[in-house]
C-alpha cells in the first residue's frame, strides 16, 4: 500500500465518475468504505529498513534448518501442497509472505510436520524457527503484541437479553422475537459479523417500546407499584422547575447505566426535552414522559452498540490501553454475557477497576451471572447449543446395530403409519397399538424405554456439558479434565442413557464414574456425540474434524470441490452393508482424499462405540465395532479411553492453544491471526505454570492487550458516507 | 456450582391474543379461500401518476414478484420434464402441480456460474445459497461479507414506495448452527437470500407470529389498526432523537465502525419511511383472523403458515415483492413424515445408489407439494382486476445447486409460477441455451417497472422467450 495515495481523494475521485444509475451509491460506498479500511492496516511493526539482518537470519539459521528437514517435500524443486521453502523471488518476499509461515508455524508446532515417518528437527531447532517466524516474519515484540483491531460490537440476543434483565428486570425474549446472529469464527460475539438490517432496527425500536411499557411503572392513586423506587427514587415535585431537574437526574443515571459510561449534558438535555414534550401533554403522567426518554435511549446506538473510550498509552511506544468504562464492558460481556453492575461501574469511574482487576474477577465468576458465559461459551466452542435442535432418528440408529428383518420392518412400516396419522384422529385401539409398538420396539434393543432425544434428554445432556466445564471453571481444576476426568454431571435420565446405575431424580448433579466407565470428557458427552451425527448414523468424519478443530486446532482444509465418487472404491468391498469403518479405508485408498482423512477417521473411528443417541453399542450391522486407531502423530490407540490418555498426556498444549485461541475469540469479538500468536503463547505457558489451572486461562485473556488495548484509531477521517437511502424526499 | 436460574428461553411471551395454529388457519384459511373476502382488498389501488407503471399489470391490477428457494438442487431425471414446449407431461417431481400447470414455466438451462468453485474451492452449499438471488461471486471470508445486492431488493428500491413495506424477507429456518458454515464462508451467505447492499444482508423473519404483527400490527382482531397507530406515533420522536445520537456517536467511531454505524443509520431511515408510507397509503386492512402463536410444531405446518401469511401480504398489497428462503443449502433436515429418515444433505450425496436417489427424489417432490399448496392458495384468491393473485404474481422457485450429488451450478431447477398480469406465457418446458438465471430476473425486473437496469448479476441479456 503507498501511503502517498489520500483515500478520500481517490475515493472522491471515483465517486464522481460514477454513472449516477441505480445502485451507484452502494458502490461508491463500499469503495469509500474499502479504502478507509485499508487505511487501517496493521503497520507492520519492523518496518522494511530493518528487514536486512531478519533476511541474513534466515539465510544463516533457518534455511539450513529446512533444507535438512523440508526440502524433501518442499524445496529443490518439490513443492508439495503448492509450498516451497526455496523459491522466493526475493530476501524481502521470505519476509512477507506471512501467509505461507502462519501455516508453517502451526503445522510445526502440532507435530504434523515434518511428518511422523520423516527425520525430526531438535526441540531447540523447532524453537528456533518459530522464534524466527515471530519476530521477523510476524514483526511481534514480545513486550508489546498488537492489540489488534476490533470492530464496534453491538449486542448479540443473548447479550440484549441479559442487558434488559439487568437495566430494567424485564424478560424480553430474544430468542424469538429477534433472528438469529450470524457468527464468525465459530461464535456469535463478532463484531464484523454482527450486522444490522432495517427489519433488526425495527425490532429494536419495537423491543424498547414494549421494555419500557412492561418495566416502567405508572403511578396510581395512592398504591406505588413495587418496582416504582427502581426507576424513581422519589415523588415527581409538583413544581414545573423541580420536576425538570428531577428528570433530568433520573434519566442522566438511567443513559449512563444504559450506555455503560457517563453521558454528556446535551444528551441529558434532549432526554429531558422528550420527556417533558410528553408529560406536559393533558393526560399523560410524568411517568410516561420518563418513559418516552427511556425508549429513546433503549434506541439509541449507544445502547445497542458497546461504545469503548481510550485511556492512557500502557508505556513508551506501547499501545494505549481502553479505558476503564470499556474494560468494565469487556469485562461483564465476557464473563456475564451482560452489562457492567454498579460496582464494576464505580470502581470505572474511580478509575480503580484495573488495578482491582483480580477481586474483581473471583466475584464475577462466583456470581450467577457467570452462568451465562459457561453456557454460551460451551454452547458455542463444544456446540452444545445445538443440542436443542439436532433431529436424531432413534429407530433407524437402533435398527443399524439390531440389523433388521422382516417382522421387524413391518413393525416399524406399521408405527410410520400411525405415526403420520394427526393424534387427534387416531381411535382408541390404534393408539394402543402404537404405545404397544413402540415399547415392543425398544425392547427387542434392549435399549432405555424411549432412548430418543426428547426435550427432558436434550436438556440434561446440554447441562452436562455446561456443568462439567462451569464445574473445572468455578473450582478451579485443571482444563484437562475436559477431556479425561473420572466424573461428569448426571440426572437419573441421561445416567440411564449412559448405563449408569444409582442415580435417581432430575437433579443434575457431580458423579463419580466406574473405574472402568467410558465416559468422562468432552469427547463422550451427549452432545457432542449426537451433535456430530447425521439423523440416522454416526459420522466418524464430523466427529474426527471437531476434534481436530475444536481440541487440537489443527482443522484440516475443506474437502475438494469436486470429490470424487466414493462407488468405484467401495465396489471393492464385498458386504452387502459394509462398516463406516470399511468404506472410510476404501475412501482413503483415493491420495486426494487420504491427506486430510488420515487426520480425521481415525479420532472420529475412536467414538464409534457411541452411536448418534450417545449410547454405547458394541456392534453395527452384525460386526463388532473396532475403535482402535493411529494418530497422524503417531500415536496408536486401542479405544477412545486411550485416545483420550494419549490427547492429556502427548497433547495437552496443543489442546490448551486451541482453547485459548478459542476463548480469546469469544471474549475479544474478533477472529484470530498472525498477529496474535504471541499473545496466545504467552496464555499457553502461563497455564503450563499453573499446571493447567482453568484461572490461569481466564486471567491470562482478561490480562491479554487484546483484552486491555486497542489499536490507536487512524488520525485521517474517512469521508462522509453518502445516504444509503433510496427515497430521498 | 448452583443450579440454572435462568429459564427465560422456555418462557417465551406468548401474547395473550394468540391461538393455536389450527385456529388460526381455520380463520385466515377462511380469507384466503374466499375470493369475495373484499374488505382485505386495498383501499385505492396505486396506480396514481406518481407511482407511473410501478408493479402494476395492464389492468391497473399490483404485480408481485416472490423468490422462493430449496435447498441441495434436485434430482434431475425425476425434475426434468421429457418433452418440450406446452405439451409436455410433469415429471415424477413436479407431479404435484399438475393442477396449476397451466400456470408454471419450467425453465432448462438457467445457470448461476457464480456458485463455480473456480479460484474459491469448497463451499458450494455457501456460494449457492448466497449467490442465487446476487449473482455475484461472494467474498470467501468468515466475517468480511461482501456480496451483492440482491434481485428482489433491486425490486425493492424502484417499487418499494408504493406500498406499506418495499419488501418482506421470510425462512423456515428458525436456528443458526453454532460453529463454523461451509468451508470458510461466513453462516450469512448460506442463511440469507437478500442483500440490499454487498455488505448487509437483509435478516430475514421466520416467526410467523411476528411477521404478521409487523403486516397488521399486534393484539386481538380490531385493534391492530389502533396498535399500529399508536406505536407511529411513539416512533417518530424516538427517531428524531436516535438519529442525533448516532451522529454524536458516529464522530467518536473509526473507520471500520462507521460502516456499521451506517448500517444503523439506513434502518432508521427506512423506518421513517415506512411510517411515511403508511400515513400515505392508509393503514391495512386487519384480516380479522386470530395472530398466530409462533413456529409451529412441524417443518410443513411452518412452511405452510407462512405461505398463508404471503398471500395475505400479497392480497392487502402490504408489498409487492417477497424472498422465502425455505432451507438453507446443505439443510440436512430429516423428513421421517414421509419415511425419509436420512438428512438431506447426506442422502444428496448419494453416488447414484438408487434406493438414495429415489428417497432424495421424495424430499424434492414434498417440497414441490408445498409449493402447489402456495400456488393454490394464490389461484383462489382473486384480485382487483378480476384475475387471481396468482395470475399477477411472478413466482420463482428455485435451487441455486442443479444436481446436489455433485455440486453442479448449471442448468439449475427453476420454475416460474404465475402470469405476471398476462405479459407471460405459462404452460410450457422451456429449455434455454445455457444463460445465466439472472437473464431471468433481468426480464422480471422489466416487467415490475425497473428502469434504467441494463444488466443485473451475471446477465448477458433478456430472458427472450418467458
Amino acid at each position: 500500500m503507498s501511503s502517498s495515495v489520500k483515500p478520500q481523494a481517490v475515493a472522491s475521485l471515483l465517486a464522481a465518475t460514477i454513472q449516477p444509475a441505480w445502485g451507484a451509491w452502494s458502490r461508491a460506498r463500499n469503495l469509500l468504505v474499502g479504502l478507509a479500511l485499508l487505511a487501517l492496516l496493521p503497520s507492520p511493526r519492523c518496518s522494511a529498513a530493518d528487514s536486512a539482518p531478519d533476511a541474513a537470519l534466515f539465510h544463516d539459521e533457518i534455511r539450513p534448518i529446512l533444507q535438512t528437514y523440508c526440502f524433501d517435500c518442499h524445496g529443490d524443486g518439490a513443492h508439495k501442497g503448492n509450498v516451497a521453502f526455496d523459491e522466493f523471488k526475493s530476501d524481502q518476499s521470505v519476509l512477507t509472505n506471512r501467509d505461507l509461515w502462519f501455516k508453517a508455524l502451526k503445522n510445526l508446532r502440532a507435530g504434523m510436520m515434518p511428518p511422523v515417518k520423516k527425520p525430526q528437527p531438535s526441540p531447540e531447532q523447532r524453537q528456533e524457527i518459530a522464534q524466527w517466524i515471530k519476530s521477523a516474519v510476524f514483526c511481534i515484540d514480545p513486550a508489546n503484541p498488537d492489540p489488534g483491531r476490533v470492530t464496534v460490537r453491538r449486542l448479540n440476543r443473548v447479550e440484549y437479553r441479559n442487558t434488559i434483565r439487568d437495566l430494567m428486570g424485564v424478560k424480553y425474549d430474544t430468542q424469538s422475537e429477534f433472528p438469529p446472529d450470524d457468527t464468525g469464527y465459530g461464535f456469535d460475539t463478532i463484531g464484523d459479523v454482527l450486522t444490522i438490517s432495517p427489519m433488526l432496527l425495527e425490532k429494536y425500536l419495537i423491543a424498547a417500546q414494549k421494555i419500557v411499557d412492561e418495566a416502567v411503572p405508572e403511578k396510581k392513586e395512592g398504591a406505588k407499584p413495587k418496582v416504582y423506587g427502581r426507576f424513581f427514587p422519589k415523588d415527581p415535585p409538583a413544581k414545573s422547575k423541580e420536576r425538570r431537574a428531577y428528570a433530568r437526574e433520573v434519566l442522566a443515571d438511567f443513559a449512563r447505566k444504559a450506555f455503560r459510561r457517563p453521558v454528556d449534558e446535551k444528551t441529558v438535555n434532549r432526554l429531558a426535552a422528550l420527556a417533558e414534550e410528553t408529560y406536559s401533554r393533558s393526560g399523560k403522567t410524568f411517568e410516561s414522559g420518563i418513559g418516552e426518554a427511556m425508549v429513546a435511549v433503549l434506541a439509541s446506538p449507544r445502547f445497542i452498540f458497546r461504545e469503548e473510550g481510550t485511556g492512557a498509552p500502557s508505556g513508551p511506544g506501547g499501545d494505549p490501553l481502553v479505558d476503564e468504562y470499556a474494560l468494565a464492558s469487556r469485562l461483564s460481556y465476557f464473563l456475564w454475557s451482560s452489562m457492567p453492575d454498579e460496582e464494576l461501574m464505580r470502581l470505572a469511574a474511580e478509575g480503580h477497576l484495573r488495578q482491582d482487576l483480580p477481586a474483581q474477577m473471583e466475584r464475577m465468576l462466583k456470581d450467577k451471572r457467570s452462568e451465562d458465559f459457561v453456557r454460551n461459551f460451551t454452547g458455542q466452542w463444544l456446540r452444545a447449543r445445538d443440542i436443542d435442535n439436532v433431529q436424531i432418528e432413534e429407530r433407524d440408529v437402533l435398527a443399524r446395530e439390531h440389523g433388521t428383518n422382516r417382522e421387524m420392518d413391518k413393525t416399524r412400516k406399521r408405527f410410520h403409519e400411525l405415526e403420520r396419522k394427526p393424534e387427534d384422529l387416531l381411535t382408541k385401539e390404534e393408539k394402543q397399538e402404537k404405545d404397544d409398538l413402540r415399547s415392543s420396539f425398544f425392547k427387542r434393543f434392549g435399549a432405555p424405554l424411549d432412548p430418543g432425544l426428547n426435550s427432558e434428554l436434550r436438556r440434561a445432556m446440554r447441562e452436562e456439558t455446561e456443568d462439567v466445564f462451569g464445574y473445572v471453571v468455578h473450582e478451579d481444576r485443571s482444563l484437562l479434565e475436559l477431556i479425561d476426568s473420572d466424573y461428569t454431571f448426571l440426572n437419573e435420565r441421561l445416567a440411564h442413557q449412559y448405563g449408569i446405575t444409582n442415580v435417581t431424580g432430575k437433579e443434575m448433579r457431580r458423579v463419580t464414574l466406574p473405574p472402568d466407565s467410558q465416559r468422562g470428557g468432552v469427547l463422550t458427552e451427549g452432545t457432542v456425540l449426537a451433535v456430530t451425527s447425521n439423523p440416522t448414523r454416526t459420522s466418524p468424519v464430523k466427529r474426527g474434524l471437531f476434534i481436530l478443530d475444536s481440541i487440537l486446532g489443527t482443522p484440516p482444509p475443506p474437502p475438494p470441490a469436486n470429490i470424487p465418487p466414493l462407488e468405484d472404491a467401495a465396489k471393492g468391498l464385498t458386504n452387502d452393508a459394509p462398516s463406516l469403518r470399511a468404506i472410510l479405508a476404501a475412501h482413503r485408498a483415493n491420495a486426494l482424499c487420504a491427506s486430510c482423512h488420515n487426520r480425521m477417521d481415525p479420532l472420529g473411528l475412536a467414538m464409534e462405540n457411541f452411536n448418534a443417541l450417545g449410547l454405547w453399542r458394541t456392534n453395527e450391522f452384525n460386526q463388532p465395532i473396532d475403535g482402535s486407531g493411529t494418530l497422524l502423530t503417531g500415536e496408536s490407540f486401542s479405544s477412545v479411553q486411550q485416545l483420550k490418555r494419549i490427547l492429556v498426556e502427548k497433547h495437552a498444549k496443543d489442546f490448551y492453544r486451541t482453547l485459548t485461541e478459542k476463548m480469546l475469540t469469544y471474549a475479544v469479538g474478533r477472529g484470530l491471526d498472525y498477529s496474535d500468536v504471541e499473545t496466545v503463547d504467552q496464555i499457553v505457558s502461563r497455564i503450563e505454570k499453573a499446571n493447567g489451572r482453568a484461572s490461569a486461562l481466564l486471567d491470562g485473556i482478561v490480562d491479554s492487550a487484546p483484552f486491555q488495548k486497542c489499536r490507536p484509531a487512524p488520525s485521517a477521517r474517512p469521508a462522509k458516507l453518502p445516504s444509503l437511502s433510496f427515497n430521498k424526499s | 456450582m448452583s443450579r440454572k436460574h435462568n429459564s427465560i428461553e422456555a418462557s417465551a411471551v406468548q401474547s395473550p391474543t394468540s391461538f393455536n395454529r389450527r385456529h388460526f388457519l381455520r380463520g385466515l384459511g377462511a380469507c384466503v379461500a374466499l375470493p369475495a373476502f373484499a374488505s382485505l382488498l386495498p383501499t385505492r389501488l396505486m396506480a396514481s401518476s406518481s407511482a407511473g407503471k410501478l408493479a402494476l399489470t395492464s389492468t391497473g391490477a399490483p404485480l408481485r414478484a416472490a423468490f422462493l428457494y430449496f435447498p441441495n438442487g434436485a434430482i434431475p431425471d425425476a425434475w426434468w420434464p421429457k418433452e418440450q414446449g406446452a405439451d409436455f407431461e410433469l415429471s415424477k417431481t413436479l407431479q404435484p402441480l399438475a393442477e396449476c400447470r397451466k400456470n408454471l414455466q419450467i425453465f432448462g438451462g438457467l445457470d448461476d456460474r457464480s456458485a463455480q468453485p473456480d479460484e474459491d474451492g469448497a463451499g458450494d452449499h455457501a456460494r449457492a445459497n448466497g449467490t442465487f438471488l446476487t449473482g455475484v461471486r461472494l467474498k470467501k471470508s468468515a466475517t468480511d461479507l461482501h456480496a451483492g445486492i440482491s434481485i428482489d431488493q433491486v425490486l425493492a428500491r424502484e417499487i418499494g414506495s408504493v406500498t406499506r413495506f418495499p419488501s418482506l424477507e421470510l425462512t423456515c429456518e428458525t436456528e443458526r448452527p453454532s460453529g463454523i458454515c461451509d468451508s470458510g464462508y461466513s453462516c450469512a451467505y448460506q442463511y440469507n437470500l437478500s442483500w440490499s447492499s454487498p455488505t448487509t444482508p437483509m435478516t430475514a423473519e421466520s416467526n410467523p407470529r411476528l411477521v404478521f404483527e409487523r403486516l397488521f400490527g399486534a393484539g386481538p382482531p380490531g385493534q391492530r389498526v389502533e396498535n399500529l397507530r399508536r406505536r407511529r406515533q411513539e416512533q417518530r420522536s424516538i427517531l428524531d432523537f436516535v438519529m442525533q445520537d448516532a451522529r454524536s456517536f458516529e464522530r467518536r467511531l473509526n473507520a471500520g465502525d462507521q460502516a456499521k454505524l451506517d448500517q444503523y443509520l439506513t434502518g432508521v431511515r427506512e423506518l421513517e419511511v415506512r411510517i411515511h408510507a403508511a400515513e400515505k397509503l392508509g393503514d391495512p386492512k386487519d384480516p380479522m383472523a386470530p395472530t398466530p402463536a409462533g413456529v409451529p410444531a412441524t417443518y410443513g405446518e411452518h412452511m405452510d403458515l407462512m405461505f398463508d401469511i404471503l398471500t395475505l401480504a400479497f392480497q392487502t398489497d402490504s408489498t409487492r415483492v417477497a424472498s422465502l428462503l425455505l432451507a438453507h443449502d446443505g439443510s440436512n433436515r430429516s423428513f421421517s413424515d414421509i419415511g425419509v429418515s436420512e438428512g438431506h444433505h447426506d442422502l444428496s450425496h448419494h453416488f447414484n445408489n438408487e434406493e438414495k436417489m429415489r428417497k432424495v427424489a421424495e424430499i424434492d417432490q414434498w417440497y414441490v407439494k408445498q409449493l402447489a399448496s402456495f400456488l393454490r392458495k394464490l389461484d383462489q384468491v382473486k384480485d382487483t382486476d378480476g384475475h387471481s393473485l396468482l395470475h399477477n404474481s411472478m413466482i420463482v422457485y428455485g435451487s441455486g445447486n442443479a444436481d446436489g450429488n455433485r455440486h453442479t451450478h448449471v442448468n439449475l431447477p427453476i420454475i416460474l409460477a404465475g402470469a405476471g398480469g398476462g405479459t407471460l406465457t405459462p404452460g410450457r418446458h422451456i429449455t434455454q441455451p445455457s444463460v445465466p438465471a439472472s437473464n431471468l430476473f433481468l426480464s422480471m425486473a422489466d416487467r415490475m417497472g425497473v428502469r434504467n437496469l441494463p444488466r443485473f448479476g451475471e446477465s448477458t441479456g433478456r430472458l427472450s422467450d418467458v
